[in-house]
């Protein structure tokens, strides 16, 4: 913000119009406008003289008479208002038209402000300057929040770089016989969700998923810390507990009081039939194998990683077929509220049971999203992920 | 979020209502102020008129466990039910403060 609003810059810079019938009023405004260091001023005869300079003299702000021949300010008023590039323009409306009723007519034709003739100066300039300055600090918002919507979409599509692409996804199918697909939607622009899908040494397919405390950029930025810890990670015979009390004690080091992470780790061990996983307080995992009526909502006490160095986490595992699903969440779909309370845990279970026999991963999830969009508002980042052993 | 504050000999109660989330960041600071003023050791966070706690919430509190503790007080969560015992539970968190029925 270069341009103080409150210095004599913004009168200096600024472009005003002045739109009236009588040269003698022109004449007295414009002296007026001078000695208060406008310096950049045009005049206009009428309403259409004023719309026909408009697009070449860009004004900053309008001092328009109402009473004139031709196109009077009223219309005139309209007409500019009807133009979207102009909905913001101050228009300081100078008349010695004084009644209430006239008062009230220009406001409804679009004008921001009102003075009566005869013009006292000091109270002009006065409100003048006061326009103007609104309109700079208006500009400068205008630009700020450009700016910071360009940085914030940029960040999103770095966050969404980080997680696994289709191709990677299909070359790690083939590898471990696990397919997977996601649904990843942040409350805001950017959020604390994060997931990821590996292989270890032993070729199997190892599946993280976790969720920073809060959301937006502060919760975001915890995600790219995470992703960088995570790519110094030993992957050669995965183990998820040890795994997450690593990660606990390199987050402990990193965030600041009050921040924490909940994480599931688990690896998909396909000889043994068994998704093997360790929890850091993250949502229970849902499994179920072709058939089933129902998935089994798997333990997940843990405590969450950042808050204690000396964590331990325990090894648990489910059994997991061939043709099993394993259903990740984060608590964004089951703290939606229901009634007075929330969905929970056993919500989402039967939300699941009811497409269970959907074997399309794409229905299935989005069956689910419009169940949960339709159960109530979801004002936290949403992940959803379900994977299938296919080998 | 809402709060009342009764202050007793042997501790300070604070008896914390409706929903405890990341909007109510301003209200929990206050809280903790007035809960250093007060003389107590024993800082009771009573929990059970709260509905609702997600992980901003959960952060807030474990605030108030470090503030509490760097001025040699004890806080302690007490009777959270529903939602809120839930989530104290599936995250452990008797291993880090002090959680009573």
């Amino acid at each position: 913000m270069n341009d103080q609003p409150d210095s004599p810059q913004v009168l200096e810079n600024a472009r005003v119009m002045v739109v009236d019938d009588n040269r003698v009023n022109r004449h007295l405004l414009l002296a007026l406008l001078e000695r208060g260091g406008v310096r950049h001023i045009e005049m206009a005869e009428d309403g259409n003289d004023a719309l026909a300079r408009m697009d070449q003299f860009r004004p900053d702000m309008i001092l328009l008479d109402l009473m004139m021949p031709n196109l009077d300010g009223f219309e005139m008023c309209r007409l500019l208002r009807a133009d979207p590039a102009w909905k913001d323009l101050p228009v300081l409306v100078q008349s010695s038209l004084n009644r209430a009723e006239d008062r009230a007519k220009a406001f409804a034709a679009g004008a921001t402000d009102y003075v009566t003739k005869p013009i006292n100066a000091v109270e002009l300039l006065a409100r003048v300057r006061i326009h103007l300055q609104n309109r700079a600090l208006l500009h400068d918002l205008r630009l700020f929040r450009e700016r910071t919507e360009t940085e914030l979409a940029l960040a999103r599509k770095m966050q969404e770089r980080l997680l696994p692409t289709p191709d990677r996804l299909a070359e790690l199918e083939a590898a471990t016989g696990v397919r997977i697909h996601a649904h990843f939607a942040p409350s805001s622009e950017l959020g604390g969700d994060f997931w990821d899908l590996r292989i270890d040494g032993r070729g199997r397919a190892v599946v993280t998923m976790v969720d920073f405390s809060g959301h937006g950029v502060g919760a975001a930025l915890n995600t790219f810390r995470l992703h960088a810890i995570g790519q110094q990670m030993d992957f050669t015979d995965f183990s998820p507990a040890a795994f997450l009390a690593t990660v606990n004690k390199r987050l402990c080091a990193l965030l600041p009081s009050g921040q924490f992470a909940t994480m599931l780790a688990g690896v998909v061990d396909l000889a043994e039939n068994r998704f093997v996983y360790a929890s850091a307080g993250s949502t229970r995992p849902m499994l179920w194998a072709p058939g089933d009526a129902e998935p089994t909502l798997a333990e997940s006490a843990g405590l969450p990683l950042g808050l204690l160095p000396s964590a331990t986490y325990e090894e648990r595992s489910a059994p997991l077929p061939e043709g099993g699903r394993l259903f990740l969440y984060s608590d964004g779909a089951i703290e939606i509220p229901v009634g007075g309370d929330v969905l929970d845990e056993p919500g989402l279970a039967s939300m699941v049971a009811a497409r269970i026999g959907e074997t399309d991963d794409r229905r299935f999830l989005d069956g689910l999203l419009d169940a949960l969009r339709a159960t109530g508002p979801i004002d936290d980042d949403l992940t959803a992920l379900v994977l299938t052993r296919t080998g | 979020m809402d709060y009342g504050i009764e202050d007793k000999d042997q501790e300070t109660v604070v008896r914390l209502r409706g929903r405890l989330t990341f909007n109510d960041h301003g209200k929990l600071r206050a809280l903790i102020r007035e809960m250093l003023q007060t003389k107590a050791k024993r800082q009771v966070l009573d929990l059970s008129a709260l509905e609702f706690v997600d992980s901003a919430g959960i952060g807030m509190l474990l605030i108030a466990r470090e503030e509490m503790s760097n001025v040699d007080k004890l806080l302690i969560l007490r009777a959270a039910a529903g939602q809120v015992k839930r989530v104290l539970t599936v995250a452990q968190l008797n291993k880090i403060v002090a959680i009573e029925d």
